[in-house]
């Protein structure tokens, strides 16, 4: 399988950090970070208040929350698709001002062009760069056959399922050879039996191609799953309420999930959310 | 509807006997209630004036003037509705000082400002021409300008994030997305120009399909009149067809989510 791993990474400069980031510097470094927006009415919203975080070279983080605790935002944020109001985001020891090549984004939406075929969508970061190698297209053939859709290359993504496209988007995400994943709910508009599914598929890979992955969802299960550290949130304003260590070994399946650590860290996030809802106004 | 799909030939055997009932019905209504010909002629009277007026050649230089208006305004207005389509969409001061005259333009009902453009450009072909272009030009206009502001913004954030630059962005994903409502300006603008040129004709004309119908019209010969609806009626049908076809073709992935539309 190491030997898979070398030939997906294809790029001899890709192990070029592991020795750099120790845990001395962390590789994202997010302090008091503040978002506000102005609605239409002027009214100020806020949607992240005083976020600090660091993240290890090659840790996932899970980022867990219900809808409007800004968990979007901060993704969005680390994407370098927003600025913050206030306070300061560093990757690698430079701030964050605006999408980086060593990041990619897998959002909630598939969102592949629909006029390309399955290939032509894997390979569009690379086309962006000007990259139309041979060997680009033979990383991509490899990403997808790694992901199973070996035989989907020349389909058009209307003739897949939702869970398939996610695939897809995910081999494109890949295909830029990023340091760092973000992914915002991918699996979101999935089914469950498809989301359990891809949640296993995540994970091998993750251990094919070691990345720092910072994974957004709503569900607490899936958080402490897929997570070395669980993220939660809270709303209104959107900041976090706790930073869970996920003490559970790897390589973990999906019968982790009946495993007693998992359905206590499960139930103490559950408290944390409990606590925070009686704690707000009106929820 | 989901059943008779299955079995495509009745299907398509259904829809012929119903078009032979009405005929049916109209010839036996024409005959038994003795109605005048010069009110509502029976469907072989107008099949046989469509037959001399075919077989006798009177009817060709009309419908070649009236195809060439057709064609050469469609193009003209298409071609003209693409360009201003894409500059206002894609310079932005363009668009907040030109496109509200645009707008404002299009509310006016062409055919009021037909018979300025006899004086301008005069009896011939070109005035026609011109009309076609003018009636075709907006709803390409505004399906461009459309298109383009329809474009899927979690679409743009992943191109963002790629790091797409501008031209990018607009190439491989801006144009593509708005070709569907661009299509759908195309089916409106062919069916357009068919009535641009017939109402230019009307306003003012020596020869073309229109022209035709205003003098068989004076002359009582109403069988005449039907005839030559007929092949209006199969020029738009064929213009339409061949909207369909191209869109089918060319903004192939839609077909799957809007079935009954694309079909």
């Amino acid at each position: 399988m190491s030997r898979v791993l070398g030939r997906l990474r294809g790029d001899p400069l890709s192990g070029r950090n592991a020795v750099a980031s120790s845990a001395i510097s962390p590789l994202i470094a997010i302090s008091n970070l503040d978002k506000r927006f102005k609605t239409r009415s002027g009214e100020v919203v806020t949607a992240l208040s005083n976020v600090s975080l660091d993240i290890q070279e090659n840790e996932f983080i899970s980022v867990v929350g219900p809808s409007g605790c800004g968990k979007t935002t901060l993704l969005r944020i680390l994407a370098g698709l927003e600025q913050a109001s206030s306070g300061a985001v560093h990757c690698d020891g430079q701030s964050i001002s605006g999408p980086r090549s060593d990041v990619s984004v897998v959002f909630q939406q598939a969102t592949l062009l629909p006029w390309d075929t399955v290939m032509t969508n894997v390979l569009l970061p690379v086309h962006l760069k000007g990259d139309k190698s041979a060997a680009a297209v033979a990383r991509a053939e490899r990403l997808l056959a790694f992901m199973g859709l070996k035989d989907f290359t020349q389909k058009y993504p209307f003739e897949l399922s939702g869970g398939m496209q996610q695939r897809v988007s995910i081999c494109r995400a890949l295909m830029r050879e990023p340091r760092i994943l973000l992914m915002d709910e991918p699996f979101g508009a999935l089914d469950a039996m498809t989301r359990e599914a891809m949640n296993v598929e995540l994970m091998r890979i993750w251990a094919e191609e070691r990345k720092t992955v910072i994974f957004i969802t709503h569900s607490i299960p899936e958080a402490v799953l897929l997570g070395d550290r669980v993220i939660v949130m809270s709303p209104r304003p959107g900041r976090v309420s706790e930073i869970i260590n996920v003490d559970i070994d790897r390589p973990r399946n999906l019968q982790t999930m009946s495993s007693s650590r998992f359905g206590e860290l499960c139930g103490h996030i559950r408290t944390v959310f409990g606590a925070e809802s009686s704690r707000g106004p009106s929820l | 509807m989901t059943a008779s799909a299955n079995t495509p030939l009745l299907n398509r055997l259904q829809v012929l006997l119903f078009a032979a009932l009405i005929l049916a019905v109209w010839e036996g209504a024409c005959r038994g209630l003795h109605i005048s010909s010069l009110i509502l002629p029976a469907p072989s009277e107008i099949a046989g004036k469509l037959v001399s007026l075919s077989l006798s050649g009177v009817i060709w230089p009309h419908l070649w003037a009236t195809l060439i208006e057709i064609f050469s305004g469609f193009l003209l207005g298409v071609g003209a509705g693409l360009v201003s389509g894409a500059m206002v969409s894609l310079v932005p001061v363009l668009e907040r000082l030109v496109y509200p005259y645009l707008v404002a333009l299009q509310t006016l009902p062409k055919v009021a400002i037909a018979p300025l453009f006899i004086i301008w450009f005069g009896y011939g072909l070109l005035s026609k021409v011109v009309v076609t272009a003018l009636v075709c030009f907006f709803p390409i206009l505004v399906s461009v300008v459309a298109g383009f502001h329809a474009t899927d913004k979690d679409q743009l954030d992943m191109m963002k994030a790629f790091g797409a630059t501008k031209w990018q962005t607009l190439v491989r994903l801006r144009i593509p997305s708005a070709l569907v409502l661009i299509f759908a300006g195309l089916e409106i603008a062919a069916v357009l120009a068919v009535i641009g040129a017939i109402v230019g004709e009307f306003v003012g004309a020596q020869v073309g399909l229109g022209y035709l119908i205003v003098t068989l019209n004076f002359n009582l010969d109403v069988p005449g009149v039907f005839a030559v609806l007929i092949y209006l009626s199969v020029i738009g049908l064929i213009l339409h067809g061949a909207m369909r076809f191209a869109a089918r073709r060319y903004i192939f992935w839609i077909r799957r989510n809007d079935a009954a539309v694309m079909v």
